[in-house]
């Protein structure tokens, strides 16, 4: 199971770019009956691209996260995922989108009471039956463990396969997040201030990571921050955000970093 | 269950249809207007007492450590027993019922509340203890603001609860909704016990649309506290004949073992069985229930039934439901089992659905976004995210049910409970003091056991019912 993801071509740096996530004047709000906060979003994210989002909190980043993970509803405008339109579906089909988008956010991701291998595997749940996910917590098999050790192995922790949610450090939380990504094969990996609870060596090491497994999957990556300097550092695109729409939406430019 | 589901079936239909002609519900508006009164004198005096104790323990006055020992030690012992020793302190009637549902619910809340304060947010109280303002005025300005929210969610599950209790003193000679009901099954008048069980559903009902209202308006408290201190002057001991009192508390002391203390052992057996098997059939009928009765997890269509249906369960004492079955299963602990069972199914229900929903929402939000199925999802972040309140409110259930597997002792299910009740009607009072204090012991343990849980999974939740 666990090859299907490693099989995608890296993406190509030159010539066509398959586009993976197309946002056409997006209006959204966080949730019903609420004044909207993106107004009028627009772009375009390819395979294999990485895509740092930069804003003041409140700017309208975590919405766009869930509007294009189908959590709050478009108000107006469109969202589009590997050709999939995201208004209106329901059910099985909203379901089916959403595995192919990873989710990843600021620190409580995971459910502590759960060991690392069950928070992993739960990456899996969108392809397995409800059936085999009842099975897989009380009694994983082999090859289902297998996979989660590879999806450790990948962020750096094997080790800690079968430890407690609870035990682990605020790093190695992050990094195991990122393994349930990996482990839902992602065409589209949504980081929500990844790093905003972490201190900046770590920091370092988490969007090094998500960037690095970007290249080498070939999943389109969008990652919200607010330190610029990391954006500057990691990423090879920075969308500036402010009040609910794009200020700015290019390749870093040297004169900016600001550290 | 011998008699086989065919006729404990025809047995429970004996109760439908229920007694409603217009003769016999209006022969219950006394009772019922008695045990309302008992009710709300009862609730009005916890809950002064109760802060009142509780604040003197969260300003840690002198002597404060000794109080919070105190209300564990009264707490431990059943309502129903109290309810006994008042009826010989004050004679039957509705004084001796709201004394002893006071003196019982005020040690009951008055540690939950104590315990609230205990785990208040140190940061602004040590601020104010800065400005060198002396321990009465923190308490006052710092711990009650800071808790009160709580503090009416619990008062506000406390009324349902006195409520309830309110109906069971009365099977002891407090007059009420209790004594009408044991009379009723005692005589075999089985529709009229329909209706009595029917009104208690109603009532308790009520009561907790009340609550919902008082957490929502606490100034609907005031209204109460009018309804409350007429009820006290209405109900007030007219007679307390205390040179006799004494002299019957004084007969009962030192306790004295009972003549076959071989046979000890065996009924601790029953009421751990009782209680262990009450509690534990209560949570695995209370997860699906509470599953079904949780706004997140399923549709309206299923948790207002789901909630109806728990209302139901809860709202019908653990004495009644033994009186109930007892002509479905028979004597014996099988019958405590099931009557613990089944009211602690609808308290647990009911909690247990909280708790689901009470998880955070961030962890349910990422696996929702790994695309899985409903029940999926609920089994890998609702439950294991709700599994620590769930196991210490069972546990608080186990606590309660040793209590209450002592009070459906008196229905001839067995165990200390009904040891204790045969010495006190064969008035062996030294023994049955003897009885009082073992069960005593079995609910201190079970508490204390409980609080290292509590400290295991790190779970200051103190909401008890």
């Amino acid at each position: 199971m666990g090859r299907a993801q490693f099989e995608h071509p890296p993406s190509p740096s030159s010539g066509l770019v398959i586009t993976m996530l197309e946002i056409r004047d997006l209006v959204a709000a966080p949730a019903r009956k609420v004044a909207p906060v993106l107004q009028g979003v627009s772009l375009q994210v390819g395979r294999g691209e990485k895509v740092a989002i930069l804003g003041p909190s409140g700017a309208g980043k975590t919405t766009l996260f869930r509007a294009i993970s189908g959590f709050v509803p478009v108000l107006s405008g469109s969202i589009t995922v590997d050709g999939v339109s995201v208004q209106g579906l329901r059910g099985a089909r909203l379901r089916d989108l959403r595995r192919r988008i990873a989710l990843i956010s600021q620190r409580h991701d995971l459910v502590d009471r759960l060991r690392v291998h069950q928070n992993v595997m739960a990456g899996a749940l969108g392809r397995w039956s409800t059936l085999h996910a009842l099975r897989f917590l009380l009694h994983p098999k082999p090859d289902e463990l297998d996979e989660a050790a590879r999806a450790l192995d990948r962020v750096g922790i094997p080790q800690k396969l079968k430890s407690r949610t609870s035990d682990l450090s605020g790093g190695e939380h992050q990094r195991v997040a990122i393994a349930r990504a990996l482990v839902q094969h992602p065409l589209l990996l949504l980081a929500d201030e990844p790093v905003a609870s972490l201190d900046p060596e770590l920091s370092g090491q988490i969007l090094s990571l998500l960037t690095s497994l970007a290249q080498e999957n070939g999943f389109a990556l969008l990652c919200s921050l607010h330190q610029p300097h990391l954006a500057h550092q990691y990423f090879d695109r920075i969308i500036k955000f402010e009040a609910g729409k794009i200020q700015q939406d290019g390749p870093p430019s040297k004169a900016e970093v600001r550290a | 269950m011998t008699p086989g589901w065919e006729s404990a079936l025809s047995q429970l239909r004996q109760f439908y249809p229920p007694d409603l002609s217009p003769q016999y519900l209006k022969a219950l508006v006394v009772p019922l207007l008695e045990t309302l009164q008992i009710a709300a004198a009862a609730t009005f005096l916890v809950i002064v007492f109760g802060l009142l104790l509780s604040l003197y323990v969260g300003a840690r006055l002198p002597g404060a450590r000794l109080l919070y020992a105190l209300m564990t030690c009264v707490r431990a012992v059943p309502d129903l027993t109290l309810a006994i020793f008042c009826v010989i302190m004050f004679g039957l009637g509705k004084a001796a019922g709201m004394v002893a549902l006071t003196i019982f619910y005020t040690a009951a809340t008055g540690k939950v509340f104590a315990d609230l304060f205990a785990s208040a947010d140190p940061g602004p109280v040590e601020a104010l203890q800065s400005t060198g303002g002396g321990r009465v005025a923190v308490a006052l300005v710092g711990l009650l603001p800071l808790r009160l929210n709580d503090l009416l969610t619990y008062g506000a599950y406390q009324l349902e609860s006195v409520v309830r209790a309110a109906t069971i003193v009365g099977a002891v000679g407090a007059g009420g909704l209790g004594t009408e009901l044991y009379g009723a099954i005692i005589n075999y008048e089985y529709p009229r016990a329909g209706t009595l069980i029917l009104i208690l559903v109603m009532v308790v009902a009520v009561v907790d649309r009340l609550a919902w209202l008082v957490r929502r308006y606490p100034k609907f408290l005031l209204v109460l506290a009018v309804v409350g201190v007429a009820s006290v002057l209405m109900n007030r001991p007219h007679m307390v004949p205390l040179a006799y009192a004494i002299g019957r508390f004084r007969s009962m002391l030192p306790p004295q073992a009972p003549d076959h203390l071989e046979r000890v052992p065996g009924l601790v057996g029953e009421t751990l069985l009782m209680a262990f098997g009450g509690t534990l059939l209560a949570t695995i009928l209370a997860v699906p229930l509470g599953v079904a009765a949780a706004r997140n997890l399923s549709p309206v269509f299923v948790y207002f039934p789901a909630r109806r249906f728990l209302e139901f369960l809860r709202s019908v004492p653990e004495v009644a439901w033994g009186l109930v079955l007892m002509g479905v299963a028979g004597l014996g602990p099988k019958i405590g089992i099931l009557a613990l069972g089944l009211h602690s199914a609808g308290s647990l229900g009911k909690l247990f659905a909280e708790s689901l929903e009470n998880v955070p929402p961030e962890p349910v939000l990422a696996m929702t976004a790994t695309g899985g199925s409903r029940i999926a999802i609920t089994s890998f972040a609702h439950l294991p995210l709700a599994f620590a309140p769930m196991v210490v409110h069972s546990l608080f259930r186990l606590e309660w049910n040793m209590r209450a597997a002592a009070v459906v002792g008196m229905i001839s299910a067995g165990g200390i409970g009904q040891a204790l009740f045969n010495a006190q009607q064969l008035f062996h009072y030294r023994e049955m003091v003897w009885y009082l204090i073992v069960t005593w012991a079995l609910v201190m343990l079970t508490d204390a056991i409980n609080t290292r849980v509590r400290k295991h999974w790190r779970v200051s939740e103190v909401i008890v019912r």
